[in-house]
């Protein structure tokens, strides 16, 4: 091993890298899209329905009820309340007649008016209609034949719900270095069609040297990367140097796919199609925190899967390395197998 | 220019350019991303509360949650298995209806149903899972509700639903994945190639060699956006306009990717281009998803004046009077888009073919 002309290598890969001034300008909008792609995302949770209540005569149940997950708010005229909606201060506008406590005790059915904006989804419609019935029969006192009794599973995250620009950390983190699998694929691939990599064994140049520079050029590229769109969109806030070691290990790991691909791809279009099925594969895990629940636990044979509960866990939620160790030994277990299997199969391209 | 050597040149386009990985992908690609996308926002945009349900004996609420829109059923056989579910995420709560439930609260016993609330789920998540439970009961058990409730929508707005909104955007990326990429990678592949230089010693002009390419991505981009406004059913009460405006928006694409193909060396720039630029391309198609932004922003790009009339046409039932100006200046763009590639073919000759 020649630190000389790892060096060499390295900066020539850089440089090849580098050289289209056009993919480095397209490469940072790229980057600011994904940012923009961030910052459009909501940044706070609606936890609560807001709902507006004009009720001309007192009903202590709905302005004094304490559920979570209701927020009502008295509003003193139909027609405020009715600005209110159409405003977006409210869900909902619930409008009390002011005949509602003669007709309850006549045992009479008063209609409640329930204003919603256009774009009001039908399920927000039927579930506040619930919501306004429910309240009534407590209203009237009708008690509940039955008890509950609650149990919550995992940590009870109300009133500090993740908001969802920030469960795009992981997609964005593992999209930007699985990403870089592309490039650095092309280039390897580029190399072997031209035999560079072959003129280059006829130096003092060893394969080994080739494999470290590609290594460094390749983890480089991608870490920085991801660590810089990290940085920016708060994801280093908590935990930095556990999510340090995950993009580090996810940089490895896209190298590492990189090699094996290139092993068998001769030009772009086919780095395109090898990489493309890898890729969604790869992703797929994200999708884990952007949609709980859509996926089960097959999720778990693929590695990124490992790199995006690491990256939630320790971005979104603090955990620290008692928590995420063993996802970072797993992570670490699969990066070292695929990066091994690259360079052994790129090695036997090589000779 | 020559048709018959036009004609020539996409036949070998239809028939060499099928195993095109870009062609392909040009027409699965939008298919599943349609799919996809309309899975993704219409799921994770809607917040729908999620209740599971383990029914231990045989329960009439759950067939009563089945009829209910306010909030989506999933039912277990065992409790691990929605114990996991709740676990994951996979509903917001799950409720354990114990054995002869119905015939307690019928009677008036004191009973008990076991819920299982995910720590994540949102607070009104569980309030309108909660009231639809005692709601339901209440129904069951013959309880008459005390009030009547009237329903009224304010304003004379369209409402538009999320899977709606992000239909110029999946319409877009079709006819702009196989009319641009199509043609200006398969010119990037002949400059690589260095088979343009070949086919430049031929009688054929380069006019005629863009002009092929360009009318196959035209092809597969009007036919894929017809086919993804089907897959949507979205072709409004004027579908021959609605296929003009296609039509239009097929040859802008086909255009910029043949525009493309003169400046651009090399595949992996255009795949950047794609990766990047692509917001330009697409911005008219986010700025609908977000009604709060102005509209006259998307008038800066020319995409818009293809996506406005799909929208007027495909969801508010417009007509030729109301996207007449702005197909007028789709027809200009397309028009002045064509000039600047002869012209631009023409002054970069040299680089296009090496000669």
């Amino acid at each position: 091993m020649n630190i000389h002309i790892i060096s060499i290598l390295i900066s020539k890969d850089l440089s090849l890298f580098f050289r289209k001034r056009a993919i480095i300008i397209l490469t940072f909008i790229a980057l600011i899209f994904y940012l923009v792609l961030y910052f459009v995302m909501p940044n706070s949770v609606d936890e609560n329905l807001k709902i507006g209540l004009y009720s001309p005569v007192s009903l202590p149940v709905f302005t004094q009820i304490d559920e979570e997950g209701l927020e009502i708010s008295p509003v003193e005229s139909e027609e405020s309340l009715k600005e209110a909606v159409l405003d977006g201060s409210y869900v909902v506008g619930i409008s009390i007649p002011a005949d509602v406590a003669e007709k309850l005790s006549s045992n009479q059915k008063p209609t409640v008016n329930l204003y919603f904006t256009p774009d009001a989804p039908q399920e927000i419609k039927d579930a506040m209609e619930v919501v306004v019935r429910e309240l009534a029969y407590m209203q009237t006192g009708q008690p509940l034949a039955f008890d509950v009794s609650e149990e919550i599973l995992g940590q009870d995250m109300t009133g500090t719900l993740i908001p969802p620009r920030d469960r795009l950390r992981p997609l964005l983190a593992i999209f930007i270095i699985m990403m870089e699998i592309l490039g650095l694929s092309n280039l390897i691939s580029e190399e072997i069609e031209r035999r560079t990599a072959q003129a280059l064994l006829v130096t003092p140049t060893t394969v080994t040297d080739i494999f470290i520079a590609k290594s460094i050029s390749g983890i480089g590229l991608a870490f920085v990367q991801a660590v810089l769109i990290m940085t920016i969109i708060g994801g280093m806030n908590r935990q930095p140097l556990i999510i340090l070691v995950s993009l580090l290990l996810g940089a490895a790991l896209a190298t590492g796919v990189s090699f094996l691909i290139s092993a068998r791809a001769r030009d772009f279009m086919s780095v395109l199609a090898w990489s493309f099925p890898i890729l969604i594969i790869l992703i797929i895990p994200s999708f884990t925190v952007m949609f709980p629940g859509a996926i089960t636990g097959w999720v778990k044979v693929i590695p990124s899967y490992y790199l995006v509960d690491t990256v939630h866990r320790s971005a979104n939620f603090g955990s620290g390395w008692g928590d995420v160790w063993v996802n970072l030994l797993i992570l670490f277990g699969f990066t070292a197998a695929i990066f091994w299997a690259g360079i052994y199969i790129l090695r036997r391209k090589f000779q | 220019m020559s048709i018959r050597r036009m004609g020539v040149l996409l036949s070998k386009e239809f028939l060499y350019g099928s195993r095109n990985y870009i062609l392909v992908f040009s027409i699965v690609g939008p298919i599943i991303i349609s799919i996809i996308v309309s899975l993704i926002f219409g799921t994770w945009l809607a917040e729908k509360p999620r209740l599971g349900i383990l029914d231990e004996g045989k329960s009439q609420l759950v067939t009563m949650f089945d009829d209910l829109n306010s909030i989506d059923n999933l039912e277990y056989n065992t409790i691990s298995d929605m114990k996991g579910a709740v676990e994951i995420g996979a509903v917001d709560i799950g409720i354990v209806i114990p054995s002869g439930f119905d015939n307690s609260v019928i009677q008036g016993e004191r009973t008990e149903i076991k819920a299982f609330i995910w720590g994540e789920s949102m607070a009104k998540s569980r309030t309108i899972i909660g009231v639809t439970i005692a709601n339901t009961v209440r129904e069951l058990t013959g309880q008459k509700s005390p009030i009547e409730i009237e329903t009224i929508t304010l304003g004379d707005k369209a409402s538009i639903p999320w899977n709606d909104r992000l239909l110029p955007f999946i319409v877009l990326m079709t006819v702009f994945l196989g009319g641009l990429m199509l043609p200006s990678t398969s010119i990037a592949t002949e400059k690589e190639r260095r088979t343009i230089r070949a086919l430049m010693v031929t009688p054929t002009s380069i006019e005629d060699i863009f002009l092929a390419k360009g009318i196959l991505g035209f092809i597969l981009s009007f036919f894929m956006g017809i086919l993804i406004l089907v897959l949507n059913k979205a072709f409004g009460t004027e579908p021959i306009l609605l296929i003009i405006v296609l039509a239009l928006g097929a040859v802008m694409a086909a255009e910029l990717g043949m525009l493309l193909g003169v400046y651009v060396k090399d595949f992996a720039t255009i795949f950047t281009i794609w990766k990047s630029a692509g917001i330009i391309l697409f911005a008219p198609a986010i700025i609908y998803l977000f009604p709060q932004i102005p509209e006259w922003i998307g008038k800066i790009f020319p995409t818009y004046y293809v996506t406005q009339p799909i929208v007027e046409l495909s969801q508010k039932g417009g007509g030729w009077a109301d996207i007449a100006t702005n197909t007028f200046i789709l027809i200009a763009i397309d028009v002045a888009l064509i000039f600047i590639l002869l012209f631009t073919l023409r002054k970069k000759q040299y680089t296009v073919t090496g000669e």
